[in-house]
């Protein structure tokens, strides 16, 4: 086998990014396995099981029963040593930054984190807060690696088929060190802005205080935090703390959403890093356009319910 | 009364009661001024007669007082007056129960002529006072205070007293009525100095001493290579008020005024001068004994000053009130406690000489770079140079145009650094020394400085001249335009322009005492110029003073207030001297603006100049 | 209780960055460094826990070239005890596992009981050193602890998951953890803090005496990322423009 795949829990089905990452590996070439870990291995393998993949393995283990960091990559390590991939690959994600790392010491295995994409020279990453790119190569015989969010489609991996086949594992209460409590949500006090992937922002074109809750919708459907432009906060019709501009916030989502924001420099200078820009505005003129990947010119109050409606579906 | 006698057990009485009561108001007097001189610094004596000149406008003729708050001024000066007037009434009434009356009888009718007309305007004056204070409660005056009451309630009583006095009653009567003029005189010097009437001692001496120049602290001396027990003694001594500052606090009338025009109050934030600077410390110092109590100012209220000195400008008892430099220096000097955004602006300053992390300014490079044979060092500051608000560069431009146009040569400092105003106003007095002594190497060989930055001017003139001597001059370009149109050197035409007003930046009209030039330049320029309320020297801060042009996250409406002014006023253009200014008015007027209504033009005085020029 | 923090050394958000002629990283001349923004939580979570045991001491590490006794002085001026710094001869080691070799031979026998580590950094973003020292060490690792709380010989902290989710683990000390961004208020070093880390000690170290391992990854050239911005411009009938814009969300940018 090549290529071995790590997936990935999310609350009882496959993460999408360890979907993206199954295309990844497809594309990489070769043999492609799959491990799955945990009480809901069962479930996430037979999810893979119309895709093409050598196998798909499953690790199940009283020890295991939640996840801790000595387990899995005391698993993932065990795998590695008994089917000897040449990669392995899993989804950059804030799980497998904590167990990856363990697996790559244990096995002395170097890992390449956070790739966006494969070039003919070597895998590209983001460095320098993603103001350049860098292409990292290795020559060792074996290497970890793992791909950022949408560097590869889930929709393009390969349909097929593959056997699921349970895998065992040598565990004892010694290797696994910690406990851990089961997982709870919490409502976020104030909003990390600046580490938001996804932010829908508003600005005056919302109008009035009553429609600010478009945004709100939005930013719900999709995923999102709200942010604003100052006029908006000085109206008060934001908290402050979701101010974008020279004198808030500085950010640099992967999606800065824009509703009404005309794109005044004070604004702008606070979002430009963002990496993909969609804005809604009334008016064609508006600065925002010009840095804007999407620019839709229209009436946000108009366009906004709709496309709430259309993203439910 | 000339038959009247006292007795010797009378005597006896009174002397005891005056004793006691002198005594007393001298004790309480002397106590607070052992507290007064155990400050550091000392208590000014230079412009002597400029200062004696100042007491007599603002104690004798009441200036201040009546301008802030007219109806309430006057009437309290009436009280003053009266007061006055009574002086040698006072005396010639105990002199009687001791000797004899100072006065002759006809010289005690004679001024009788006066006094009685008097003690009925006291009497007018303190009773409108009452009911201000008591009925209206206006809300600077903060809660009902019962000493403000018995010091009504005692002036009336002498006023009246005094009336009864000179009317032909029974010996008993007057006798009466006598002891109870004494007894209340007596008990009202036994309240002077334990409430806020010891301004009435104070104020005058206040008043002299206080400083010319706003605004005035310590200058906080660093020397990185210095003894470490030299550096223990300074941070301790930075807890100390200055002899003035503590003289401040006993003087106090706790009217309310400073808190009133604050602009991080009327923006909705928690910073009440009145309190927060001054009357906070009162108890802390009487009990101490001590004046290390700087520590002991509202951290947060202190984060909120703009450092616009609008208090210090309105006090009327001669306070210098603000004191965020001293609490943000002790947080940020001992403590360590600094707001995570200015921990940023520090960094940026300290790695870069610049607010903003820069590396190098496109600006500054598309400048003529300044050689010794030009005249002026044009000092661009952060705002011009690193584009805070890019619209303002067009503003430099258009004084760079004006200087051509005049043939003045000018050139820009390659290695200019941030003047320091945003680390000084905050208290990262570090920085500042390394800022200043990078610019000061930099000005070595300057003879004269011109700038659009009021923080500028106010930094590398004044503030640098507290800890060395300055070799160059500093002028703010709108004294230099306003000069240029006088002299001719320039010639304006009326423009186009709608209703045009000015917005007094807090810096130039207050600390630099630039109020005139500005609108020298724009009456050249405009035909329909009209003023705003609150301006001149008493100017309301556009909110971006005290370095909070940097402070994300702000609860606060400060920029807002001004913008509405701006918008009530009907101006179609507003002018204003200053680059925060400009960019505050700029972010504030859009969503003050109503419906409907065009937003308000900002102008620089550079823009409508070089507008207009001929 | 005996804490290291391991700080770095990077280039600041607002400095220039021109790669170099080789193009095999930046030149570094003009570069304005600064502390590793996340270090600075770790480093400020580190002096919070010495000060709620009352006890302890704080161990400021660093490795590169001279200048980044900058930062260590930095730790030390905000209440770190003393530094240790690595020394390494430009270019700098980005191969992340003998990055964490080397800090793994410095620290192995001061015995210390906890190990604190930004994020990851803002040069190179490899977001690895912690665990990997961790494992060496042979110590229970976390990441992205936003609460932490010594419990005698243990260690309890919350962990952030993804969307809003959180965990409690617990596990015994040694132990080596990356700390989240934003968990503290870091403090600004006063001005005695500045004057007395004059007088604290930096231990230097060889790097090149530590570890002999070879590098097994290396970053071989840094580019401008090639996206031209080619604006999409959607106007016209609502309903197609929402259509197109859901099309967007769902297929390309990927968030639905």
């Amino acid at each position: 086998m090549n290529i071995l795949v790590v997936l990935e829990d999310n609350q009882g089905s496959l993460h999408r990014l360890s979907r993206e990452a199954v295309a990844g590996a497809q594309k990489l070439g070769g043999s492609v396995t799959a491990l799955a870990i945990g009480k809901n291995a069962g479930s996430l393998a037979s999810e893979l099981s119309s895709y093409e993949l050598e196998e798909i393995l499953t690790v199940e283990h009283d020890l295991l029963s939640s996840y801790s960091a000595d387990g899995y990559s005391e698993v993932v390590t065990q795998v590695i040593q008994s089917k000897s991939p040449k990669t392995i690959v899993v989804g950059h994600t804030y799980q497998t930054r904590d167990f990856m790392p363990r697996v790559s010491a244990k096995l002395d295995i170097p890992f390449i984190p956070d790739i966006i994409s494969l070039s003919d020279e070597g895998f590209v990453k983001q460095v320098l807060n993603a103001k350049l790119n860098a292409s990292v190569s290795s020559e060792s015989d074996q290497i970890i690696l793992s791909f950022q969010s949408a560097a590869f489609n889930d929709e393009e991996m390969i349909t097929g088929s593959s056997a699921i086949t349970p895998f065992d594992v040598e565990l004892d209460v010694s290797s696994v060190r910690s406990t851990s409590e089961e997982p709870f949500q919490e409502a976020a006090g104030d909003v990390d802005l600046e580490n938001a992937e996804l932010l829908v922002s508003v600005g005056r074109g919302i109008e009035k205080e009553e429609n600010v809750h478009l945004a709100f919708d939005l930013a719900e459907v999709i995923g999102a935090e709200v942010s604003a432009s100052r006029p908006v906060v000085d109206s008060g019709w934001v908290d402050s703390f979701r101010q974008v501009g020279s004198s808030g916030h500085n950010v640099a989502p992967k999606l800065y959403f824009s509703l009404g924001v005309s794109g005044a420099i004070q604004h702008v200078v606070g979002m430009k890093g963002s990496k993909n820009i969609i804005a809604i505005n009334k008016d064609p003129e508006a600065p925002i356009f010009e840095l804007s990947d999407y620019a839709i010119v229209g009436d946000v109050l108009e366009i906004v319910p709709k496309l709430i409606e259309a993203l439910k579906n | 009364m000339d038959s009247i006698t006292f007795s010797f057990i009378e005597k006896l009485v009174l002397a005891g009661l005056t004793l006691a009561a002198l005594s007393s108001f001298s004790y309480e007097v002397y106590r607070r001024m052992v507290i007064v001189l155990q400050g550091t610094g000392t208590l000014p004596l230079d412009r002597f007669s400029e200062r004696l000149i100042r007491v007599f406008r603002e104690v004798i003729l009441h200036e201040k007082v009546i301008r802030e708050r007219p109806w309430p001024g006057i009437m309290h000066a009436l009280v003053f007056w009266g007061f006055l007037v009574f002086g040698i009434i006072t005396l010639d009434h105990f002199s009687m129960g001791f000797y004899k009356p100072i006065l002759s009888h006809s010289a005690h009718t004679t001024y009788s002529y006066i006094v009685i007309p008097f003690s009925i305007l006291v009497i007018f004056g303190i009773l409108s006072l009452t009911y201000r204070r008591f009925i209206t409660r206006p809300k600077a005056l903060g809660k009902i205070s019962i000493t403000s009451g018995v010091v009504a309630l005692f002036i009336v009583i002498l006023m009246v007293t005094y009336l009864i006095g000179e009317m032909n009653i029974s010996p008993l009567l007057w006798k009466v009525n006598w002891w109870i003029h004494s007894i209340v005189i007596l008990a009202f010097l036994f309240l002077i100095p334990r409430s806020k009437h010891l301004h009435l001692v104070l104020g005058p001496f206040n008043i002299f001493f206080k400083p010319f120049d706003q605004p005035e602290h310590t200058p906080v001396h660093i020397d990185l290579e210095g003894d470490e027990d030299e550096l223990d003694a300074m941070l301790t001594d930075l807890t100390k008020l200055t002899q003035n500052q503590a003289l401040d606090i006993f003087s106090c009338v706790e009217c309310g005024r400073c808190t009133d025009v604050c602009p991080a109050n009327r923006g909705g934030g928690i910073l009440d001068p009145k309190n927060h600077f001054i009357l906070d410390l009162r108890q802390p110092i009487l009990n101490n004994k001590d004046v290390a109590v700087l520590d002991q100012i509202n951290v947060e209220a202190g984060w909120e000053c703009t450092t616009c000195q609008a208090c210090t400008e309105v006090c009327p008892v001669g306070n210098h009130v603000e004191k965020s430099d001293e609490i943000r220096r002790l947080e940020v000097l001992v403590e360590g406690r600094v707001p995570q955004e200015y921990q940023k602006l520090f960094t940026n300053l300290q790695e870069t000489g610049n607010t903003e992390g820069a590396s190098s300014s496109d600006f500054a490079d598309s400048l003529p770079v300044f050689t010794p044979d030009m005249e002026y060092v044009l000092w661009l500051g952060c705002f011009a140079r690193h584009g805070l608000d890019p619209n303002f560069n067009r503003s430099v431009e258009n004084f760079t145009k004006i200087l051509d146009t005049a043939g003045i040569s000018y050139g820009v400092l390659e290695q200019e650094h941030c003047s320091g105003d945003p680390a000084n106003r905050l208290g990262d007095k570090l920085t500042y020394t390394m800022l200043r002594e990078h610019n000061m190497e930099q000005l070595a060989e300057t003879k004269k400085v011109v700038t659009l930055c009021p923080h500028c001017a106010v930094n590398l003139g004044k503030e640098y001249e507290k800890y060395d001597t300055v070799n160059y001059t500093v002028e703010h370009h709108t004294q230099v335009v306003g000069r240029l149109i006088e002299e001719g050197k320039i010639k304006v035409q009326m423009g186009e322009n709608g209703k045009v007003t000015y917005h007094d930046p807090c810096n130039l009209s207050r600390m630099l005492d630039i109020v005139e030039e500005p609108r020298t330049a724009i009456r050249s320029a405009s035909t329909s110029f009209q003023e705003m309320e609150e301006n001149g020297r008493n100017t309301l801060c556009c909110g971006a003073g005290g370095a909070l042009w940097w402070k994300k996250e702000t609860k606060g409406r400060t920029h807002l207030v001004r913008a509405e002014q701006v918008i009530e006023s009907g101006a179609d253009t507003v002018v204003t001297g200053c680059n925060f200014c400009y960019g505050m008015m700029k972010q504030g007027l859009g969503p003050m603006t109503p419906e409907g209504k065009e937003e308000v033009v900002v102008k620089d005085v550079a823009d409508i100049i070089a507008e207009n020029l001929a | 209780m005996k804490i290291a923090v391991l700080v770095k050394q990077v280039p600041g958000s607002e400095s220039v960055l021109p790669i170099n002629e080789g193009q095999s990283w930046i030149n570094e001349d003009p570069v304005t460094f600064v502390m590793n923004p996340p270090d600075n939580f770790a480093l400020e979570e580190a002096l919070l826990i010495k000060e709620r045991k009352g006890e302890g001491e704080v161990v400021v590490v660093s490795m590169g070239p001279n200048r980044v006794q900058k930062v260590i002085r930095e730790g030390l001026a905000k209440g770190g005890d003393r530094g240790i710094h690595i020394e390494e001869d430009e270019p700098i080691e980005t191969d992340p596992l003998v990055i964490a070799k080397r800090f793994a031979a410095v620290l192995k026998d001061e015995n210390f009981d906890l190990v604190l580590t930004g994020l990851q950094s803002d040069d190179t973003g490899m977001g690895q050193t912690g665990v990997l020292l961790g494992e060496i060490l042979g110590m229970p690792t976390a990441t992205l602890a936003i609460e932490t709380d010594i419990q005698g010989e243990s260690i309890r902290l919350k962990r952030e998951l993804e969307s809003g989710w959180f965990q409690w683990v617990q596990f015994p000390l040694p132990a080596s953890v990356s700390i989240q961004s934003g968990l503290n208020t870091p403090r600004y070093p006063s001005l005695k803090g500045i004057m007395g880390a004059k007088k604290k000690e930096i231990k230097t170290v060889l790097g090149s005496e530590l570890d002999a391992s070879s590098r097994s990854q290396s970053i071989d050239k840094v580019f401008v990322s090639q996206t031209s911005k080619q604006t999409e411009v959607i106007d016209g009938d609502v309903d197609v423009a929402v259509q197109r814009i859901a099309e967007i969300l769902r297929s390309e940018i990927k968030v639905v």
